[in-house]
């Protein structure tokens, strides 16, 4: 009985605590205001402070919530909650550190994972249809657009990760891909596997919304697409997420390609360095490519991730396959 | 404690849409420089919104011409409460050259309640900044206002 309540507390803490809900939204918004920091210090400005994505966040929870007569009440607030919850189950289920909080790891997380990374993209699809406005109809074809652009590319990077580790068949556990860099060195440290990391590294903005790669937010032609109609509290969680997504695609890098071979016994430490290697990779993959990049059109953006980005991970799996 | 901190972020991240009614397009230019890095507006947590939805502070620009002056309504119409109005430039106060013209109906006053209105043609970026970092601290009062 009392074991049974043991867990069910366990349980309850790693999703509410760590490394669930509470951590990452702490971490998401200072990802965001990192990113902000280090990008204007790029353009030589002072700057926000790293802490401005938490004033934004409570800003909006302070603000009045409308919803458009043309708008379908429902949907239009359901949507973004669904996409906040799927974040925090990818969260759950990365293994920070070799930490996996439930103490089981699946078959086949990986795959899960593709599905779930997809739920934010639907969820801002979904909300910006419902929200009735003709600047969200053309914000959500390009979001679709952008997503079919990334997930070629970012599917041939898991299965070139899966291939490597499995040795000859394919192995999807993200828990096994961990364990696995402990004994054989980081992924990342084996070169045929270079041109997948840094498809990867272009996957990250593109899946983040980050600029170059924001077409379907464009905020000073289309309005900030699916966003348009959205004020409030609906809104602050919308931006949450881009915050958290920072941090679920980055960890995400951090399994794939460092995995265990960074990590030390102590539970906290492994996860500052999680962080601290997750603030690293949105310094390289995010801020740098706003800081020269202006806007792509959404036809480049489709053109660059299906031949460049593609090829790129492409080599790698030929590489791992031949070798 | 939940609404002390949402208060005080108001102040301290005010979002900005910009309204033009007509201006020479000389308060614009200025607006737009105080979001360059010269002035780095952000260093106070300011952004330009792209849609009145999004918006803490509308900032008017313009003499409110006949054309403009139902859009003006229905934009400050979408903001969401609480909301700051800036008027920028002489024009919206007092009609500045294009007074006395038949296609001009301003001043703003008529139309709304200016919180902060910022003279010159054009003004300074330095004092647009001031303006609007007065806006942002209004937008904290009118916040506490509310929660009682
Ligand atoms: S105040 Fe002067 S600069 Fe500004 S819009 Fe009017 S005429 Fe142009």
């Amino acid at each position: 009985m009392s074991e049974t309540v043991v867990t069910m507390l366990t349980n309850a803490f790693s999703v509410l605590v760590f490394p669930g809900l509470l951590f990452v939204m702490i971490v998401g918004l200072l990802l965001a205001g990192i990113d902000r920091k280090v990008l204007a210090r790029m353009q030589k400005r002072k700057g926000p402070p790293v802490l401005q994505p938490f004033y934004d966040f409570f800003k909006l929870m302070g603000k009045e919530t409308i919803i458009p007569d043309a708008a379908n009440r429902r949907v239009f607030l359901a949507a973004p909650i669904i996409g906040f919850v799927s974040l925090v189950v990818m969260v759950v289920l990365i293994p920070i550190g070799g930490y996996t909080p439930f103490g089981i790891t699946f078959n086949a997380d990986l795959i899960v994972m593709l599905y779930l990374l997809t739920i934010p993209a639907v969820a801002l699809i979904i909300g910006g249809s419902s929200s009735g406005s003709p600047y969200a109809g053309i914000g959500i074809s390009r979001e679709m657009v952008t997503m079919m652009a990334y997930e070629l590319p970012l599917v041939i990077v898991l299965l070139t990760v899966a291939l490597k580790v499995g040795g000859g068949s394919f192995c999807f556990s993200l828990g096994e891909i961990s364990a696995w860099q402990e004994t054989n060195g980081a992924l990342i440290t084996h070169w045929e596997l270079i041109p997948a990391a840094i498809a990867f590294l272009f996957v990250i903005p593109a899946e983040v919304g980050t600029q170059p790669f924001d077409v379907a937010e464009a905020e000073t032609e289309i309005c900030e697409g699916p966003l348009v109609e959205y004020t409030g509290a609906p809104l602050a969680m919308f931006k949450l997420n881009t915050a958290i997504k920072m941090f679920v695609m980055t960890a995400l890098f951090t399994v794939l390609f460092f995995g265990n071979a960074v990590a030390t016994e102590y539970l906290a430490l492994n996860a500052l360095i999680v962080v601290a290697i997750s603030a690293g990779i949105t310094v390289l993959s995010m801020t740098l490519a706003h800081a020269v990049c202006a806007r792509l059109k959404i036809e480049h953006l489709f053109k660059f991730y299906w031949t460049v980005v593609t090829a790129l991970a492409a080599i790698s799996l030929v590489l791992v396959w031949c070798l | 404690m939940f609404k002390k901190i949402i208060a005080k972020s108001m102040s301290k991240s005010p979002w900005i849409y910009h309204v033009n009614t007509g201006s020479c397009n000389g308060c614009d230019i200025e607006l737009v420089a105080v979001i360059t890095p010269r002035y780095d507006a952000e260093r106070f947590g300011f952004k330009l919104a792209g849609t009145p939805r999004h918006a803490d502070i509308v900032v008017v620009s313009g003499p409110i011409t006949s054309q403009s002056k139902d859009r003006l309504a229905r934009t400050l119409e979408q903001v969401p409460e609480p909301k700051v109005v800036v008027s920028i430039g002489s024009c919206p106060q007092s009609g500045n050259v294009f007074k006395g013209s038949y296609s001009v109906e301003g001043p703003l006053e008529k139309y709304t309640h200016v919180d902060v209105a910022i003279a010159g043609c054009t003004p300074k970026p330095e004092a647009i900044i001031e303006g609007l970092y007065k806006a942002a601290q209004i937008l904290q009062e009118k916040r506490e206002a509310m929660e009682k």
